[in-house]
């Protein structure tokens, strides 16, 4: 064996065999990590409309046949967007199975009066429910007035391919 | 039905954008493709979307997002068959040990680290939706690619298409390609048979079968049109149109079973003849369309999907920045001590490690797949996708620095007799004609 061809196998070995026993090593030990709770997707959502037109800003979504939330999700953050077009730009954090977040009113809701408060929603996820589904509160921490809405959602089957939701980056 | 107006609209401001940003790039001596890629992100919410909200809501309709995306899909599927035209596997062997080591050392480096750095972000940007696995193999393989035609334009601007760096560079980038597409392929199929009714034995099944039937069996029949290239001094339309549906046949057939369209494409090219007049010939026909028209639309699109806003916060930009870090010390470190170790000067090797690490549009296609099957999330699409457009733009300020022309020469001429590279490469910068 000639120098270059042996210094070549010792590279070859510290390199690239070494390096890829190491992947197998990683990929074996990723294995246990736990990642935070899918809830991307469509979710159909459930309310008492009366109720929840009388949160600012409620008119709109209360309004609308077949709500959706639509939720475009990245690890533990979270971007949604409801049909009626009620919230923009409106993003949240999930805990374990608690989600938190916070919705600013969209332009087309805007006039509608006192829409010019944030609303909060929290909810809890029920991972163990096939479809999945969502049950929680939205609330206006600047109206002490307003009750807080309760609502269910319920997570629709997800299509393989995504189309993009313009503005939020989803998938 | 498809809003005429609205398309042809979205069509013409994408052509305009991406053409004007690709000339601005030209200018600081950037490969045009590198200007259209950033035109792209531009036209979406990262920057349009953010300052002009209603015009861009007025000009791509989320309901008119579908065509767009139709049409740049069959743009990215010629430009896959014409990239798989332009690599070919027997231009390793002429190599040696330098473009072994340095193809190998350049796929394993940035897949190790990529897993190491899923690790990581496994946790923070993914959901448990996504496998670890999945994960960890998809950011190998996105951050082990590197931009063949990207790679191939800077080293013909540059002249170096005939010395060592450029061979070894070619011949490295092919093996990459090749690999990190195989890869790519069992992480689709591993994602899409967790959601498909036939059983993951079929799937791969049926794709060792039709892999096996094209490369004994359709490979053969290729050959017929370099001999009618040969015997004619070109094709004929039906010639043309025959190739044209045999690449749409064999991306229809991967997609059906249970892979995805560009693979059949890819493999197309991968196993049509390789003389060089025949591949230039074929290059020359397709290009201008695919180039100057159809990957504009897949810049936009992609850029459509592509969110910086979703990059917010310290620790956010921390993970784009750890990403960018681990995808350039893999690729560009990893190429660099291989390149070194087969005794390549250290610049010269740093040079080769630089164009390596381009990773272009090679990249966004495969991020778009990631994206598509919902291994990564939108905010790991929007890193990534910021990954590609830095590691591709550093490419030629870092070969300035650290590779002149004359030490490229000088170790070629030590090394290597002058030989051309026997395959043309795709002109990512065509402008209505070949200028290779």
């Amino acid at each position: 064996m000639t120098s270059t061809a042996k210094r070549f196998a010792v590279s070859y070995v510290f390199l690239v065999f070494l390096p890829v026993l190491g992947l197998l090593g990683v990929l074996r030990q990723g294995r246990s990590l736990k990642a935070p709770m899918s809830v991307d997707g469509q979710w159909k959502l459930q309310f008492d409309p009366a109720q929840l037109a009388a949160l600012p800003c409620g008119k709109a979504l209360a309004s609308v046949e077949e709500p959706v939330l639509a939720i475009s999700q990245s690890g533990e953050r979270f971007t949604m967007t409801t049909s009626g077009g009620l919230a923009t730009a409106s993003s949240g954090v999930i805990q374990d199975t608690t989600l938190n977040a916070s919705l600013q009113p969209s332009e087309s809701t805007g006039h509608e009066s006192g829409c010019d408060r944030q609303l909060t929603l929290t909810a809890k996820l029920d991972p163990t429910a096939n479809p999945k589904s969502l049950s929680g509160m939205l609330s206006s921490k600047d109206c002490l007035a307003c009750a807080p809405v309760q609502f269910r959602a319920v997570r629709e089957a997800q299509a393989e391919h995504s189309q993009v939701k313009h503005g939020a980056g989803g998938r | 039905m498809p809003n005429l107006f609205t398309l042809v609209l979205q069509i013409t401001v994408i052509l305009a954008v991406c053409r004007v940003a690709g000339s601005l790039f030209r200018k600081f001596h950037q490969p045009r493709v590198v200007g259209e890629m950033f035109a792209g992100v531009l036209l979406g919410p990262s920057l349009m979307g953010w300052i002009a909200p209603q015009f861009s809501a007025y000009l791509f309709p989320p309901s008119s997002l579908g065509f767009l995306n139709a049409l740049s899909q069959i743009g990215v599927v010629v430009f896959m068959f014409l990239v798989g035209l332009g690599i070919n596997p027997k231009e390793l062997k002429k190599h040696g040990h330098a473009a072994v080591l340095t193809s190998h050392v350049s796929i394993t480096a940035p897949f190790v680290l990529a897993a190491f750095l899923s690790f990581y972000l496994y946790p923070k940007l993914s959901d448990d939706s996504v496998t670890f696995i999945s994960l960890a193999l998809f950011l190998g393989a996105a951050m082990s690619v590197t931009a063949f035609p990207v790679l191939a334009r800077i080293l013909q601007e540059r002249d170096w298409l005939g010395s060592r760096l450029g061979t070894v560079a070619i011949a490295s980038a092919a093996v990459d390609d090749v690999t990190g597409w195989c890869i790519l392929a069992y992480i689709v199929v591993l994602t899409r048979a967790a959601h498909s009714a036939s059983p993951m034995y079929l799937t791969i099944g049926g794709i060792i079968g039709f892999a096996l039937l094209m490369i004994y069996g359709v490979q053969r029949l290729l050959l017929g049109f370099e001999k009618s290239y040969r015997e004619k001094g070109g094709l004929s339309e039906n010639a043309m149109a025959l190739m044209l549906l045999l690449v749409l046949c064999a991306a229809l057939c991967t997609e059906w079973l249970g892979l995805h369209l560009l693979f059949g494409a890819f493999l197309m090219g991968a196993i049509m003849p390789k003389e060089h007049h025949f591949v230039r010939y074929v290059l020359d026909r397709f290009e201008t369309i695919t180039v100057t028209l159809l990957l504009p639309l897949f810049f936009a699109f992609t850029g459509l999907r592509t969110n910086i806003g979703l990059v917010k916060g310290q620790e956010m930009w921390m993970y784009c920045g750890l990403i960018v870090l681990v995808a350039t010390v893999g690729k560009l470190g990893g190429s660099t001590i291989a390149a070194r170790l087969t005794t390549m000067p250290l610049r010269e090797a740093a040079g080769l490690g630089t164009l390596m690490n381009t990773r272009g549009l090679m990249e966004l296609v495969i991020l778009d797949i990631g994206l598509d099957i919902k291994v990564i999330s939108p905010a790991l699409f929007s890193m990534m996708v910021l990954m590609a457009l830095i590691t591709t733009f550093m490419a030629t300020p870092l070969l300035d620095v650290i590779c002149p022309d004359r030490l490229v020469w000088e170790g070629t001429e030590r090394a290597l007799k002058w030989q051309k590279p026997a395959v043309p490469q795709l002109d990512l910068d065509a402008t209505g004609g070949s200028a290779a």
